[in-house]
């Protein structure tokens, strides 16, 4: 999960680290109380924002209000922006870059750092930190320094940089980024922008096709989304669950991806589980079938095996045939590619 | 032989009382894993499935000094804790069970157990198995503990899920496995695979291996360096997940917590390139993987 800027900056000055005067706006009509000159920027989540022309400018107030109203409610790189954040433009004479992320490499979190900063920065300068002794100020002093920062800036970047570090590590980031860090000619610094990322992910990430996937295990759904675009099939989101849990977490899934329009089939599907209770997640599947309206009349096929798979099938051939379901049901007999290709058949074949 | 564990294996759980924790000590002494003690603070005195119950590690091993192995089950936010007590009391393996770990926190455990020489399994394993001989974790439990057999070769897996899928694949085909290990698919992750394959290579069980991997991270990229450098020399097949993630932005987390969308390094078309330029076999679907092992062993045999 990313934040948005104006979430971010928030955060930012909470950990003290200076940011521009700014105003969020959801509406023309709302009154900005910040003096021009002003930075209008959208609030998107996706990168490259500058360059899908999501980031304008307003040098006098007359500007101003019709800079706001062409960006609200405009689409930019597929979002649609709710909300922009009005900015103090500041006038800089340096831009920088400086994050906090993890390296499986490494195994251990890095200090990126680069003196040209703002957007298309590809190169940074990475320095992984020892975590027996955490970091310390001396170590971005040196990092600083090695980097090619000017003499004169890196005691007040030293600081900056351990303020992110103390926002990075208490609020269980996994990326903590700064860009630009704009300096100005009396040598302050400013954080302009910033990507801030928790990593948490949604229960269910939308696809554009037609078939729905409630998966098992993070590996194995991998794979097997990759075996329904190989049979031809298009997933029409991506959902999954793993470990044990419980049936409330399996319906609460079913209902969100089964609610989506245009649904030609249903796939249910996991491989070989070693501790899975396969009963007590297809109760939770049931259960938020039954939510469902309109009910679906498209076919669902499912593939899951052990503990409590025998005691599963029986639940699902009950209450298919109960409440007049088309189930295809399947266990580790039949291998996950195979039911791929099944659900592709019956979700496009002609009546 | 085996890598990681075998009968001599001797093992301490950490967080034995816990639900999850008391499941896998059942499962694993039915299995007949030597399980000596248990650790949870404040219940030092207890028994679970017979097993004494220390409050500290150190307590434990000063009656169980032979304890060679270290299960951690416990919640997320107290195994840093809890790995850092095994680490310094000289514990020389432990897998950590546990899934949502803070990368932080994971950062901080591979930082000791590097400086102690400590080997990590985890987090987020589903464990390891040796078939006959002995497992650790919650691997292979249950119904599935027939579907791992004896035999040449070694399964890694980033997913805890697809180890028992793989077993019972390759089981289809007659392959048993020598060790079975589940590396989960955290961002920080304790043995990645080339530091299992390094095991696999000196194991003379071991005939061949197969890796499961995913789009995330650049552990598979690695691998293909090792074979590459002749580091690594026993065949290996890999199966890769997230062929359709190039669809999904860059950045989307997946199942597992390391499976994060990339276009570039550590995306699907990285990994499969760079295997298959260094002479790695790629499998389509875990059915191919023993016709793919048999070709490649009788290939060998022949020779």
């Amino acid at each position: 999960m990313k934040l948005y800027e104006f979430e971010g900056a928030d955060l930012l000055e909470k950990y003290e680290i200076p940011v521009p005067k700014r105003q969020i706006v959801t509406s023309f009509k709302d009154k900005v109380v910040i003096p021009c000159p002003l930075v209008i920027k959208a609030q998107i989540l996706s990168g490259d924002r500058k360059k899908a022309g999501g980031i304008l400018f307003a040098d006098k107030k007359s500007d101003l209000y019709k800079t706001i109203k062409s960006l609200l409610g405009k689409i930019i790189s597929k979002e649609k922006v709710e909300k922009v954040l009005v900015e103090e433009k500041i006038e800089k004479v340096a831009e920088y870059y400086t994050s906090f992320s993890f390296s499986g490499t490494a195994r251990a979190p890095v200090l990126s750092l680069s003196t040209k900063g703002g957007s298309g920065i590809n190169d940074a300068f990475i320095y992984p930190i020892d975590m027996i002794v955490g970091l310390e100020p001396f170590f971005i002093r040196q990092a600083l320094s090695d980097s090619g920062f000017l003499s004169k800036d890196i005691d007040s970047l030293s600081g900056i940089i351990l303020n992110l570090w103390k926002l990075f590590t208490e609020e269980k980031l996994v990326l903590a980024e700064i860009n630009p860090l704009l300096k100005t000619s009396t040598g302050a610094f400013f954080a302009c922008d910033a990507k801030l990322d928790y990593g948490k992910r949604r229960a269910v990430e939308n696809m554009d096709g037609d078939i729905a996937i409630i998966a098992s295990g993070g590996g194995a759904s991998l794979i097997n989304i990759d075996a329904l675009l190989l049979a031809g099939g298009h997933p029409a989101n991506y959902a999954e669950y793993s470990g044990n849990p419980k049936a409330e977490l399996v319906e609460k899934i079913t209902k969100e991806v089964l609610l989506k329009p245009g649904i030609k089939a249903c796939w249910v599907v996991g491989g070989t589980a070693s501790f899975t209770d396969i009963y007590e997640t297809m109760k939770g599947f049931t259960e938020g079938l039954k939510k469902v309206t309109p009910k679906p009349n498209f076919p669902f096929v499912i593939r899951r095996d052990v503990p409590r798979a025998k005691e599963a099938q029986k639940l699902l051939a009950d209450f298919a045939e109960k409440e007049d379901y088309r189930f295809f049901i399947y266990g580790s007999e039949t291998p996950m590619a195979e039911t791929a290709k099944m659900v592709v058949k019956l979700a496009y074949q002609k009546n | 032989m085996s890598i990681l564990i075998d009968q001599k294996t001797k093992v301490l759980i950490q967080g034995i009382t816990g639900v999850e924790g008391s499941r896998a000590c059942k499962e694993m002494i039915l299995y007949g894993t030597k399980v000596l003690a248990g650790v949870r603070p404040g219940a030092g005195g207890e028994f679970v499935e017979g097993v004494p119950v220390y409050d500290t590690v150190k307590d434990a091993l000063k009656h169980h000094p032979e304890i060679n192995t270290s299960l951690i089950i416990i919640p997320a936010k107290n195994v840093k804790d809890a790995a850092l007590e095994a680490i310094f009391a000289g514990i020389p393996l432990i897998n950590i069970l546990t899934e949502y770990v803070p990368p932080i926190d994971s950062s901080v455990i591979m930082a000791w157990a590097e400086k102690y020489k400590t080997r990590i399994v985890g987090c987020s394993s589903i464990g390891i198995i040796s078939p006959s001989k002995s497992k650790v974790g919650s691997i292979g439990s249950a119904e599935i503990r027939y579907m791992f057999k004896k035999g040449p070769i070694g399964i890694i897996s980033k997913s805890g899920g697809m180890t028992a899928e793989l077993a019972a694949v390759l089981g289809k085909h007659g392959l048993g496995q020598s060790t079975v290990v589940g590396i989960g698919a955290d961002t920080i992750c304790g043995s990645d695979f080339a530091d299992l394959l390094q095991l696999f290579e000196k194991d003379r069980e071991t005939k061949a291996t197969v890796i499961f991997g995913e789009v995330g991270g650049v552990s598979e990229e690695l691998v293909a360096e090792y074979v590459k450098s002749k580091k690594i020399k026993k065949p290996i097949v890999a199966l890769i997940g997230g062929k359709f993630t190039h669809i999904l932005p860059s950045g989307t987390v997946l199942g597992h917590a390391g499976a994060i969308v990339s276009h570039g390094k550590g995306g699907y078309d990285s990994k499969v390139m760079a295997l298959q330029k260094s002479g790695v076999v790629l499998a389509k679907n875990p059915e191919e993987i023993p016709l793919l092992l048999k070709k490649i062993l009788k290939i060998k045999q022949k020779r």
